[in-house]
Order: C-alpha cells, then sequence, then structure tokens
C-alpha cells in the first residue's frame, strides 16, 4: 500500500474539470484507489464522488492505493497533483 | 422483456438547442471525460430536474449541480464553460445537497445575458458521470428542445 497527502494549491479546488482529469489518471492503473479526507474517503475513480468531496484552496488530501501497480500509480497521481492542483 | 424496463429516460433540464458533447468546446466534455450525454444551449435561464432523485452536491460556485437518479445515473449539469470562474455571480441555487427531486423540480436559475456579456459560452452539458455502470446512452433528442421533453436515454 502507498499513501500521499498533498495541499491544494490550486485557487479554484477540485470542480469539475480537475475531477474529470483526476479520474482519467487514474484509469491507467489496476490498484485500488482512495481519495478525500481523513473524516470522508471515496473511490477515486468515480468522478462524482471525487467532485462530492468539495476539496478548496488549503485543504489536505490524502490519497491511498492498494494492489500490484500501487508504487507507480501513486508516483503519477502525485505528478497529477503537483501538475493540476 | 419490455425495452421500456431497460431505458431509463433523462430529460432536458433546460430549453435550447440541444448538441452532441463532442461539439461542446471544452476537451473536459468534449473527450467524455466527464462523462457521456449532451449539451444544450439554453434560452433561457433556468435549470429544472432531468430526473426523479437526490441532489448530491451543489458547488459552492453553483454553476453546476450534481443528482442521483432513483434509478442509480449519476448525473452532472454544468452551466456553461469556465463558469467556475464566476465564483458565483448570477447563479441562483435553488436546491442543497440531500434534497429529493422531482423531474421538472427547480434546481438553479442564472443571468443567461450578463453571463453570455462577461464573454462565457453558456453551453450547459448534461452528462451521466457513471457510464460504466450503464450498457449505453443514446441521445434522444438533438435541435429545439424544450425543457422536459425526453433528451436521452439510459440503457441498464
Amino acid at each position: 500500500m502507498a499513501q500521499i497527502k498533498y495541499v491544494i494549491t490550486d485557487g479554484l479546488g477540485i470542480h469539475a474539470r480537475p475531477a474529470g482529469l483526476l479520474v482519467k489518471c487514474c484509469e491507467d492503473f489496476s490498484c485500488d484507489i482512495k481519495i478525500g479526507t481523513p473524516l470522508k474517503m471515496v473511490d477515486a475513480r468515480r468522478i462524482m464522488g471525487v467532485m462530492g468531496l468539495g476539496l478548496k484552496k488549503g485543504d489536505e488530501l490524502t490519497m491511498t492505493f492498494e494492489g500490484a501497480d500501487a508504487k507507480e500509480a501513486s508516483q503519477a497521481l502525485t505528478e497529477f497533483l503537483k501538475t493540476n492542483l | 422483456m419490455f425495452k421500456k424496463f431497460r431505458e431509463i429516460s433523462i430529460m432536458a433540464p433546460c430549453a435550447g438547442d440541444a448538441i452532441p458533447v463532442a461539439e461542446v468546446n471544452d476537451p473536459a466534455f468534449s473527450q467524455e471525460i466527464l462523462g457521456k450525454g449532451v449539451a444544450i444551449k439554453p434560452t433561457d435561464g433556468q435549470v429544472f430536474s432531468p430526473v426523479d432523485g437526490v441532489i448530491d452536491m451543489v458547488f459552492d460556485t453553483r454553476h453546476a449541480v450534481t443528482l442521483v437518479s432513483d434509478k442509480g445515473v449519476e448525473i452532472l449539469i454544468h452551466i456553461g464553460l469556465n463558469t467556475v470562474e464566476l465564483a458565483g455571480a448570477h447563479f441562483t441555487a435553488l436546491v442543497k445537497a440531500g434534497d429529493k427531486v422531482k423531474i421538472g423540480d427547480a434546481l438553479i436559475n442564472f443571468e443567461k445575458e450578463e453571463i453570455e456579456k462577461l464573454g462565457y459560452d453558456i453551453t450547459t452539458p448534461i452528462v451521466v458521470c457513471n457510464p460504466q455502470d450503464f450498457k449505453g446512452i443514446q441521445p434522444k433528442t438533438l435541435g429545439t428542445v424544450t425543457a422536459g421533453q425526453c433528451l436521452m436515454v439510459v440503457e441498464r
């Protein structure tokens, strides 16, 4: 299992477009991926769940990865978060 | 089996001109990254519920709403393109997360002319966010559409 934490710096937070792109990025991997906060974690492959977190600038998000390609997925998602959020 | 048991109708949430999402001038929609569906270029500033279901969330910026239909279809209605940048100006939400809604209930009002004057494209995609849970999604109406008319059909 791998885990990453990231503080959102984008002023608009996770609105529709970044949620869609994040889900698309996860589709390249087979491991189980969750995103959220300690209070609420959701399946990172479901757009509505990701949007429903309502994460904003300054919020710290957690992503967890479980499965064969967890390490690769966590590296790709780390890059995604830095670039897009 | 009867066809009607396998088909879930999604009604038009607003009046206007319906186009395939592939023609929307935003890759997040045209490449179906946010889901499969239809877009409407609205002729007025009212958005109604396209299904019987529950409001999942209204964005803080009130430019978009998500619903889960009673039959499990997850729907995003996104009013205009890049309208997240308006930070809520010109949008009025009439519902909140958790509200039960029926087809035709008013969800959001928006000042169409004001938003267009600011240079935004008001094209409103209506997409199914969980197409993987269904066999297919077929547009039913393209061109002139009235609110409440069948816009697309989700096949179970």
